[in-house]
């Protein structure tokens, strides 16, 4: 039996592979390449990488400059990010944690900025001292959660019967679509400043969240406005016979029924928001990437980039991969509902 | 005897001129069950639709429970009426993201803001008067289209309703499912609840229902008992269905 199949395999692999002499070579030659590539890449792992450039900086890479002494504070916040996240993914037993869910994952602002920033009692530090992988995922959460409900509001602005309402939403989301990403962050961190009053200024970790959320509360947006027309007006049909008001139906109805269908669609805006937060680098924040050029910038680590690199890349590829799996069992779950 | 319902001459036509209700007229007392026939596209559902607002028409007025509505579309009434009517569909059109208790509890938690403990509790007993109380904590699709649909009945009685609407309920079920919930329709008539029918079903029409209205093309073509339009239909059209029906 089992020999049988391996027999079937080798059949196919020559028949896909070596049919005819020209097929042989072709193969020969790209086997023979991916040989001596790996062999080089093999060797050069072992013998000439020089992974200090990562061990000696894993805190600069997780922390930024953040003062030593209270590193617990970002510690804390993503291990309670990561703790809400497995709870809404696997859902607790308890009724009223399952209920407040939705609030909790708003209390994360605060509790990042509280923890991150300091005060009331903690020291506080200023924000060119956040970095690395604490100040991606601060960008992140904070654009997300900025981004879902405002994009939810302009999907249902665009499908409103106002025609005022209607026609500001499509502007906005159609222009903002038609802007590249980066266009829009530098007006971020370039133009807002020039607009706002003398002695007023927003931090710049702010003046990118709010650029990322103008950004991808566009995108949602559209997401959104996809899941809405895919529900059936039966279902409305049947709200409204049952006396459900129209704000009761687009809350009860409307908005948890498009954002199980959108699912697929926001999970890729998450990954693609993390992946462009990266983006800032060149605007002068230094987050996951950024403070891995400025370390290559240090003269004791100097062209050791491909080190650097590639464990950014893995950093960035873990990462992606937990929230895509984790998007993926959340959509298997919701699927029987 | 209290009238529930009081349809007078309305008539509702579609941009091309064509008429889906042609002067309609009738009337519905209480605990009485009107089962409405005719061919598809004849406008009964179109007319069931417009007791609860569902569906708007351009002459005539209807009177449901007192509440009086007319062309002009008042959404503050039609929230009224919608409030002690309860409607069934023939899709069930349950809400697929809900479970089954929590499909039912809806409307009872939020517009008539029963407490949880309250609603659960009328929820379970009505479930069970279904005799699916053993699905409360299932989602709809994990249920057969008979299951659903008495879930669905379930759901419109939630609110209490004084009338209850059922549109085509057993045209998207399995034969063999199709008992199950007529059996549900035949105890709540038994229990003096008010309906309106539209279907297809003619032992369900023979045994259950007072009156039958037969309509064609929009137009009301007769109103008689049971009786005398399984027997003896006054009309040549109505013979004509129900021999084509025996077939």
């Amino acid at each position: 039996m089992h020999t049988k199949k391996i027999k079937k395999y080798i059949k196919k692999i020559r028949e896909i592979l070596f049919f005819n002499s020209l097929n042989n070579f072709l193969t020969i030659l790209l086997i023979f390449t991916i040989f001596l590539l790996s062999l080089q890449s093999f060797s050069w792992f072992i013998f000439n990488s020089k992974w200090s450039v990562v061990t000696t900086n894993i805190p600069l890479f997780a922390f930024g400059t953040f003062p030593e002494s209270q590193r617990w504070r970002p510690i804390t916040w993503i291990i309670s990010l990561l703790l809400i996240s497995v709870l809404s993914i696997i859902p607790p037993k308890w009724k009223w944690l399952r209920k407040n869910l939705l609030i909790a994952w708003i209390g994360m602002i605060p509790l990042g900025i509280f923890l991150l920033y300091g005060g009331l009692g903690l020291q506080s530090v200023m924000s060119r001292n956040f970095g690395g992988l604490t100040l991606t995922i601060l960008l992140t959460i904070c654009s997300s959660i900025f981004a879902l409900p405002i994009g939810i509001g302009l999907a249902f602005c665009r499908q409103s019967s106002l025609f005022v309402v209607k026609k500001l939403s499509s502007i906005y989301i159609d222009s903002m679509r038609a802007v590249p990403l980066i266009a829009v962050l530098f007006f971020g961190q370039l133009l807002i400043p020039l607009f706002l009053p003398l002695g007023l200024e927003i931090d710049r970790v702010w003046r990118a969240i709010f650029a990322f959320t103008l950004f991808v509360s566009a995108y949602i947006a559209e997401d959104i406005r996809g899941g809405l027309q895919a529900i059936p007006n039966t279902q409305i049909e049947s709200a409204k016979s049952l006396g459900l008001n129209q704000l009761q139906i687009i809350r009860f109805i409307l908005i948890p029924q498009s954002l199980q269908i959108a699912l697929p669609a926001l999970t890729n805006q998450a990954i693609g928001l993390f992946q462009n937060t990266s983006l800032m680098s060149i605007l002068g924040l230094v987050e996951l990437l950024g403070i891995g050029r400025s370390i290559l910038a240090n003269p004791k680590f100097i062209g050791q980039y491909i080190e650097v690199y590639i464990w950014l890349a893995s950093v960035y590829w873990i990462i992606c991969t937990i929230l895509a799996l984790m998007a993926k069992y959340l959509e298997k779950r919701l699927k029987i509902a | 005897m209290n009238t529930i319902i009081k349809v007078k001459n309305i008539s509702k036509s579609y941009s091309r001129g064509l008429l889906a209700l042609d002067n309609v007229s009738l009337k519905v007392n209480q605990g009485k069950v009107l089962v409405i026939m005719g061919p598809s596209g004849s406008g009964k559902s179109t007319l069931i639709r417009t007791f609860n607002g569902l569906e708007t028409f351009d002459a005539g007025e209807i009177d449901i429970l007192g509440i009086k509505i007319n062309s002009n579309y008042d959404e503050r009434r039609i929230q009224k009426i919608r409030k002690r009517v309860g409607m069934v569909f023939q899709q069930f059109n349950l809400f697929p993201h809900l479970s089954i208790l929590d499909n039912i509890t809806l409307a009872p938690l939020n517009v008539q803001k029963r407490t949880r403990i309250d609603a659960e509790e009328f929820g379970m007993y009505l479930l069970n008067q279904m005799g699916i109380s053993m699905h409360a904590g299932k989602y709809p699709s994990q249920l057969s289209g008979g299951e659903q649909q008495r879930v669905a009945i379930a759901r419109a009685l939630a609110l209490k309703p004084e009338l209850l609407l059922f549109d085509e309920p057993t045209s998207a079920l399995d034969p063999e499912r199709i008992n199950e919930v007529l059996d549900v329709m035949r105890k709540l008539a038994q229990d003096g609840m008010t309906m309106v029918v539209v279907t297809h079903e003619i032992n369900f029409a023979k045994d259950v229902s007072d009156q039958i209205l037969f309509m064609d093309s929009g137009k009301v073509i007769e109103t008689s008992t049971p009786d005398i339009f399984f027997s003896n239909a006054k009309h040549e059209r109505s013979r004509k269905f129900l021999n084509q029906l025996d077939k």
